[in-house]
């Protein structure tokens, strides 16, 4: 078993003289080429293209999955060239969503290009590109709301938080509130809708909405129904409080 | 008749086990390890699905490099050696040489699939690495008849490897080259187009299913169907025959 680690190899001044030269010398000849070589010099690649989702699946020789994990790391380490890191504000975001796009072609059931692209991508502090990257998201999940609604949920936080736009905000909450019909979205994200109308000052459109909730029967859970009855009373002491707020000032005047 | 076919057989893994192929397959397996414990770390989310594909592919495409090799430097040696004509100068048809070749490569393919699978129940559950498995042994089966085929045609190791490896790879792609001819972005009707579609329509025809053989999504998706090896028992029935009968009728021709 252990016969390859014993040296059976005959001495080496039993090697010609002229071979032992000649090793010496090419040996030499090497470092000589290798010093007369231009310096290599780091430098950012810009993202290219993703080639066709084929393209990817005949060169993993039919293995689209592990092809689209590859790509997902590969992606994911672009930023890190050998000898330079560049940010993810130097990236073309529109060849991002390409790469993205590619590889939940490759496997549909995979989380990861949409985790990325709301949590890495889109959390950069460039509120264009994470605008591109809420839209990336706000259109996958009008391609299938049942496999990305929490990504959309996730867009409408940063929507009103990050972007500070709760047009747009309100834009994702009302798809997330109107396909919730359809398709299983849990009611906490259907209720964003409330929430970012709350947040906007239509308190009565937020109330309208809890009661509509209600109504339509579809919540059964006892602790979710005792949840929106708080919530209409909060809207109502909230509508209240700012109505008064209203008349003290017009008396003031 | 029997014993024969199972002293060749045995002669063939015991030339495997002395050929340190166990040490090879046990190496394939640590530096698979580590590099999936280095992939796991750089994955945000998805991560043990992320080192299951990553591995199954690694392993599936390993052990086919693996087998190839070791049936066909086995065989060639066994050509070059004259030990071939040394058996065959024996009462032993030239069917019973290739069957006991056969049974030993496969009960290697069996070992190899066997450490591959065990490998990785480290990440992925039971039942999907079965099936997973079970597939690769039967994608190996195939894979060592292809060796024989090309060895007895070429009798060199480079045209071998070649062959097999060629026809390894456009058995797992014909099926998406295929469909890229058959729907194509921009449809063409020249001559040149249309001879190219049926040649790849005949290859359809011709080589078998690999692509349905020892997915990964079965591990990724935690698949625990057992009748998706149905097609794939039936594949490996139909075109082992074939390839034997090839490989035999170019033995019984060959002069030594």
């Amino acid at each position: 078993m252990v016969d390859f680690l014993v040296n059976k190899d005959r001495k080496i001044s039993d090697v010609p003289i002229i071979i032992r030269a000649l090793l010496v010398i090419a040996l030499l000849g090497q470092l000589l080429w290798h010093s007369q070589q231009e310096p290599v010099v780091a430098k950012a690649d810009d993202l290219p293209s993703p080639m066709s989702t084929r393209t990817y699946v005949i060169s993993s020789l039919g293995e689209p999955i592990a092809m689209s994990k590859i790509l997902n790391l590969w992606l994911q380490a672009f930023d890190n060239q050998p000898g330079v890191s560049i940010s993810f504000h130097q990236l073309d975001y529109s060849r991002v969503i390409q790469w993205l796009d590619t590889s939940l072609a490759l496997d549909p059931d995979g989380r990861y290009p949409m985790l990325v692209a709301a949590r890495v991508y889109g959390s950069i502090n460039d509120k264009e590109k994470q605008r591109q990257m809420m839209d990336y998201i706000f259109f996958k999940f009008k391609e299938d709301p049942g496999k990305h609604w929490r990504w959309l949920a996730h867009a409408v936080i940063t929507a009103k938080h990050e972007l500070k736009d709760m047009k747009l905000a309100l834009k994702y909450a009302n798809a997330l509130a109107e396909q919730g019909k359809d398709v299983d979205i849990p009611y906490w994200a259907r209720d964003m809708k409330i929430i970012v109308l709350e947040d906007m000052g239509e308190l009565e459109a937020a109330k309208i909405l809890v009661g509509a909730l209600i109504e339509s029967g579809d919540i059964s859970d006892p602790y979710e129904l005792n949840f929106l009855s708080k919530k209409i009373d909060d809207l109502q002491e909230k509508s209240s409080e700012s109505r008064q707020n209203v008349e003290n000032s017009t008396q003031t005047d | 008749m029997g014993s024969q076919i199972i002293t060749i057989a045995k002669f063939t893994i015991i030339e495997a086990l002395r050929n340190r192929l166990v040490l090879l397959l046990l190496l394939v397996v640590m530096i698979s390890f580590a590099m999936v414990e280095f992939i796991g770390d750089l994955a945000i989310t998805e991560h043990r699905e992320t080192q299951m594909a990553i591995l199954a592919a690694f392993l599936r495409l390993c052990s086919v490099v693996v087998v190839t090799m070791f049936v066909v430097s086995s065989t060639v040696r066994e050509l070059q050696d004259k030990t071939l004509e040394m058996i065959l100068a024996m009462p032993i048809h030239r069917g019973q040489y290739y069957l006991g070749k056969l049974m030993g490569f496969i009960s290697v393919s069996f070992l190899v699939s066997l450490i591959f699978g065990m490998m990785l129940l480290v990440y992925a559950p039971t039942e999907s690495v079965a099936i997973w498995t079970i597939s690769l042994f039967l994608e190996l089966v195939l894979v060592v008849a292809m060796g024989l085929v090309m060895l007895f045609t070429f009798n060199q190791i480079p045209p071998a490897l070649a062959g097999v490896f060629i026809i390894y790879a456009a058995s797992r792609i014909t099926t998406s080259i295929y469909l890229m001819a058959k729907y194509p972005i921009i449809s063409h009707t020249t001559i040149a187009q249309k001879f190219m579609d049926s040649f790849i329509e005949m290859l359809t025809w011709l080589l078998p299913d690999l692509h349905r053989f020892t997915q990964t999504e079965w591990l990724t998706h935690h698949v625990t169907d057992w009748s998706l090896l149905v097609p794939v028992v039936g594949q490996t029935v139909i075109f082992l025959g074939l390839l034997s009968t090839i490989a035999l009728f170019d033995f019984y021709r060959k002069n030594f």
